[in-house]
């Protein structure tokens, strides 16, 4: 009986010309998305594969060159483009991907895409992840809105319940035919996506786990959005009231819940200013934290120690440069202070994120974007990693450099050389599950309160 | 012709049918409640710019009073200094680096409240080196990218997205509910004409709208921001173009409710349409513009810099760094002691290769701002075809968070940087100049002329308006011609 109204209803929504200029449409809409995810992943991963070597190769055949001059030439790190990234490119373009690596400077990620684009950006990026998350939420309320009132509005529905169909082979039978049209689109995307992602260079092995539990993921957040769709088409009554219970649903969730949680997190944990930062760091450089005196005083103090240590009198007589040295030291004492500064400001976001996230309760759109953002690894945390590797790789060059420094005041492409080549692998599988773990949290909580109003929608149905 | 009592009583009706529909009671509570907020945060956002510039002119005052002093007491100490000679102001290299940074500053304009545009990614402030343009702690402001990948919920945001929304769902219906409530057969009894009877119900609902709307949306910023702004062009601007917005959505309203179809047709006919000119246009032209005019990434001006940088210490800059390190007096070989000779060889060193990386940037940078500049030329040619695309960059415009005000600043930035490099780079050049820097000169640093940048003369303000006031007027006209075919 179920497979009878599946049929019956599936033939029902592809009767319409709405559907078909509809599912047209979206057809053109997963083209579009594909193709220009593709191709952002192409031209990204290929300029920032090649910039890493270019920049690399301009820092090892830079010549003769004073050994601090010539690292203050530094390189740069490149955060590779994520392999999934040409599904959901997530936040790359607000966070930036190069990281200088250059002496006394902890290093920042610049070059943020979004300042160089026009403002049709703030519209957003036509990808499939952009097409997932705001434009195929409507489509499914728009496909399933009037499954049921359909049947109130043309008085069908006392024929329904009195064939002899069950209540229950009903419901079933009108949610699977909607979720059928839902996977139907979904297969086609997946499909697609992966073969492009076959036709990519990015590494499979490394993204195909991924892939799949995105996939799976996409399954549940679509299966969620269905159910929701079913049960107010069955509890408003009416396909109008319907639609516009729904659009509201979409347009809350999709815009409003995830922009006003933005604001309300800027609100309640303010970020610190770029003018307040540089002059509380440069103070605490300067004049030393927790008393332990100024610049002056510190490099003083060094000096004895050195003279100490190497049982001579004055400056001149000390077999090493002392240049190379007060560098080395001021590198680590500077470091920690720009490390406390910047864990203060990752701490910041990450307490804006938190609450960003636990405002996502009241949007599974929300919770699936963060979700899709982890298992793609387009996300905050993968930023935050690459940040802090690509700063211990500074870090690394600064004291090779420094040590070299102690004993020559040049160095040549043979000591250029030396300095290793920045490399960076993102978080494997279990590590980006266990950061979007909170995603999953809120995607559960919704699955039960997607059945809640299944039953609650199901009791309804009675004339 | 209906007389002035029917109006009268159609006005009244109306009034009573909208406070009635709780559903639109409550929808217009919550939509308000959020145009309410935005205000706020917009107004919120202006005020924190405000107070961070305030806080950059302080920093400035502290920075150059303690740039004074130090002269004065090395002066007064035969020319000596008694700390780290890197921090040592009279060498023109040293305060060029540590205190002699100016703060160029875009003032915000009150109107920023109402569109934040692009002044949440581009940064209002630089601080100006001799070396680079900006140097700030990040890109710009420090800012969260998840936040900023989420967007900002601002007046235009609401209006632009929220209201068209609110618009539909007050209009949608207005015939159609008459058909299936079944009191349209009671209508065709009355001996008014039924077209102009529905045009007017959308027409009062229109003045409604606005009314209640702009009463609000003034009030509200007049307490927030004062009421220095009502004097504008840019708010009577504004005025304009939200209204016509507005209009626009009432005109499709009645267009689409002419075709005499089911409400669900006609609310799911406005959703769509606003989905596609909303969201998916200017998705598309993004992709096509892209396509046309792709603009380089920053990374590539980058390694163009480095490879001019290279090249030049591949010939006369290894000439210049082993005269200058190799050179006795500047004893840089040693490496032991900070000598003045190495700050000055240091200093040389610098400013000779930020010519060779300036001279490379210029080029990289032409090609950068010339994509982008194309591409909002582009914009400017296409925006007709989204209303919600050309109300976004109107509204920016008038804000003064338009690209193209930001464009401005930074080029007025790059040209105080070089008045910048002109007045320390000749203090830096000579060994006889280079450890002379006096307070006289702390008093001749240049300072960047702050402005507001919200003018927007290369913004033609008329085409837009005329194409969709042509086109609302188009949809009404048509729109009421299909009505008195459907009534009949």
């Amino acid at each position: 009986m179920i497979a009878h109204i599946v049929r019956k209803e599936l033939r029902e929504i592809f009767r319409t010309s709405k559907m078909t200029w509809m599912m047209g449409g979206l057809l053109v809409l997963i083209a579009l998305s594909l193709y220009n995810g593709y191709s952002y992943y192409v031209s990204h991963s290929q300029m920032l594969k090649e910039s890493q070597e270019v920049t690399y190769k301009q820092f090892i055949s830079q010549g003769n060159k004073n050994p601090h001059l010539g690292a203050h030439f530094g390189f740069y790190a490149y955060k590779p483009t994520a392999g999934l990234a040409m599904i959901d490119n997530g936040i790359e373009d607000y966070t930036g991907n190069s990281f200088y690596l250059e002496p006394h400077k902890r290093g920042i990620i610049k070059f943020k895409e979004v300042t160089d684009a026009t403002s049709l950006k703030s519209f957003g990026f036509l990808n499939i992840a952009y097409l997932i998350q705001f434009i195929f939420p409507l489509f499914i309320f728009l496909i399933c809105h009037n499954i049921f009132s359909k049947e109130w509005e043309n008085g069908t529905i006392k024929m329904l319940l009195s064939s002899r169909a069950t209540k229950r082979d009903i419901y079933i039978g009108k949610l699977i035919a909607c979720l059928c049209v839902v996977f139907a689109i979904i297969a086609i995307i997946a499909v697609t996506a992966f073969m492009l992602l076959l036709k990519s260079d990015a590494d499979l092995g490394a993204v195909i786990y991924n892939y799949l539990i995105y996939v799976s993921g996409l399954i549940v957040f679509s299966a969620i959005l269905t159910s929701v769709a079913v049960s107010v088409s069955l509890i408003t009554r009416s396909s109008t009231l319907s639609l516009v219970v729904l659009s509201g649903c979409w347009l809350a969730g999709v815009f409003l819940i995830p922009r006003l949680a933005a604001e309300i997190s800027k609100k309640v944990h303010p970020s610190i200013t770029s003018i307040e930062f540089e002059a509380d760091t440069f103070n605490k450089m300067q004049y030393g934290v927790d008393g332990e005196g100024t610049k002056d005083y510190r490099r003083e103090l060094l000096l004895r120690r050195t003279l100490q240590q190497y049982h001579v009198d004055s400056i001149q007589q000390l077999p090493v440069f002392f240049i190379p040295i007060t560098i080395e030291y001021f590198e680590e004492s500077d470091g920690k202070v720009m490390d406390r500064a910047y864990g203060a400001i990752e701490q910041n976001q990450a307490q804006q994120d938190a609450l960003v996230r636990s405002l996502s309760l009241f949007s599974p759109f929300l919770a699936f974007r963060d979700f899709s953002m982890h298992m793609t690894a387009t996300d905050m945390d993968t930023h935050n990693d690459f940040a802090q590797k690509a700063e211990e790789h500074r870090r690394r060059i600064g004291v090779m450099v420094d040590d070299f420094y102690q004993k020559n005041t040049e160095a040549t492409n043979a000591f250029w050389k030396t300095v290793p080549q920045f490399r960076y692998e993102p978080p494997d599988t279990f590590r980006r599950l266990a950061a979007s773990i909170e995603a999953i949290g809120v995607l559960l909580c919704w699955v039960v309160g997607t059945i809640v109003l299944m039953i609650f929608s199901y009791r309804r149905m009675k004339i | 012709m209906m007389n002035k009592n029917m109006l009268r009583i159609i006005a009244k009706h109306e009034i009573k049918l909208l406070l009635r529909n709780k559903v639109l009671v409550y929808l217009f509570t919550i939509i308000f409640f959020m145009l309410l907020s935005a205000l706020w945060i917009g107004s919120s956002m202006h005020k924190k710019q405000l107070s961070t510039i305030d806080k950059v002119h302080a920093y400035n005052k502290e920075i150059t009073d303690s740039l004074v002093t130090r002269i004065k007491r090395i002066e007064a100490n035969n020319m000596v200094y008694p700390g780290f000679i890197w921090d040592d102001p009279t060498f023109a290299y040293n305060t060029a680096r540590n205190e002699g940074p100016q703060y160029a500053i875009k003032e915000p304009f009150p109107l920023q409240a109402i569109s934040i545009g692009q002044s949440d990614l581009q940064p209002f402030y630089y601080k100006v080196y001799i070396n680079k343009k900006q140097y700030l702690t990040y890109d710009g402001e420090i800012a969260n990218s998840f936040l900023q990948f989420i967007g900002n919920f601002d007046f235009a945001f609401v209006v632009i997205y929220l209201f068209p929304l609110l618009i539909i769902v007050f209009t949608y219906n207005v015939l159609s509910a008459e058909k299936e409530q079944g009191t349209w057969v009671l209508l065709k009894t009355s001996n008014q004409s039924l077209a102009r009877l529905i045009a007017f119900r959308i027409a009062i609902r229109y003045i409604l709208f606005m009314l209640f709307f702009w009463l609000l949306v003034t009030t509200v910023l007049v307490a927030l921001l004062g009421g220095a702004f009502l004097s504008t062009v840019n708010w009577w601007w504004t005025v304009t173009y939200v209204s016509l917005y507005f209009a626009f959505w009432f005109g499709l309203s009645l267009f689409v409710n002419s075709f005499s179809l089911s409400s669900t047709v006609n609310a799911m006919t406005l959703i769509f349409i606003w989905l596609f000119t909303g969201i998916i246009v200017p998705n598309i032209l993004q992709i096509g513009l892209n396509k046309v005019y792709p603009i380089p990434s920053r990374i590539s001006m980058v390694n163009e810099e480095r490879k001019a940088l290279n090249s030049y210490f591949e010939k006369d800059g290894q000439e210049l760094t082993k005269e200058v390190f190799n050179n006795p007096r500047t004893m840089i070989r040693q490496a032991s002691v900070v000598t003045p000779g190495m700050v000055y060889g240091y200093g040389v060193i610098v400013y000779k290769s930020q010519e060779i990386k300036d001279a490379a940037a210029e080029v990289a940078e032409r090609k950068l701002y010339g994509q982008i500049a194309r591409q909002q030329d582009a914009i400017r040619q296409l925006q007709l075809l989204s209303p919600a695309l050309t109300l976004q960059e109107q509204l920016a415009a008038f804000a003064g968070t338009h690209w193209h005000q930001f464009n401005q600043f930074s080029i007025a930035v790059d040209t105080f940087r070089k008045e910048t490099q002109r007045f320390y780079f000749p203090k830096m050049a000579s060994e006889q100049t280079y450890r002379t820097f006096t307070v006289e000169d702390a008093a001749r640093i240049p300072r960047f002329k702050q402005q507001v940048y919200a003018g927007f003369d290369w913004l033609n303000v008329y085409i837009p308006v005329f194409a969709y006031a042509g086109i609302t007027g188009l949809m009404i006209v048509f729109g009421y011609r299909r009505l008195l075919h459907v009534i009949k």
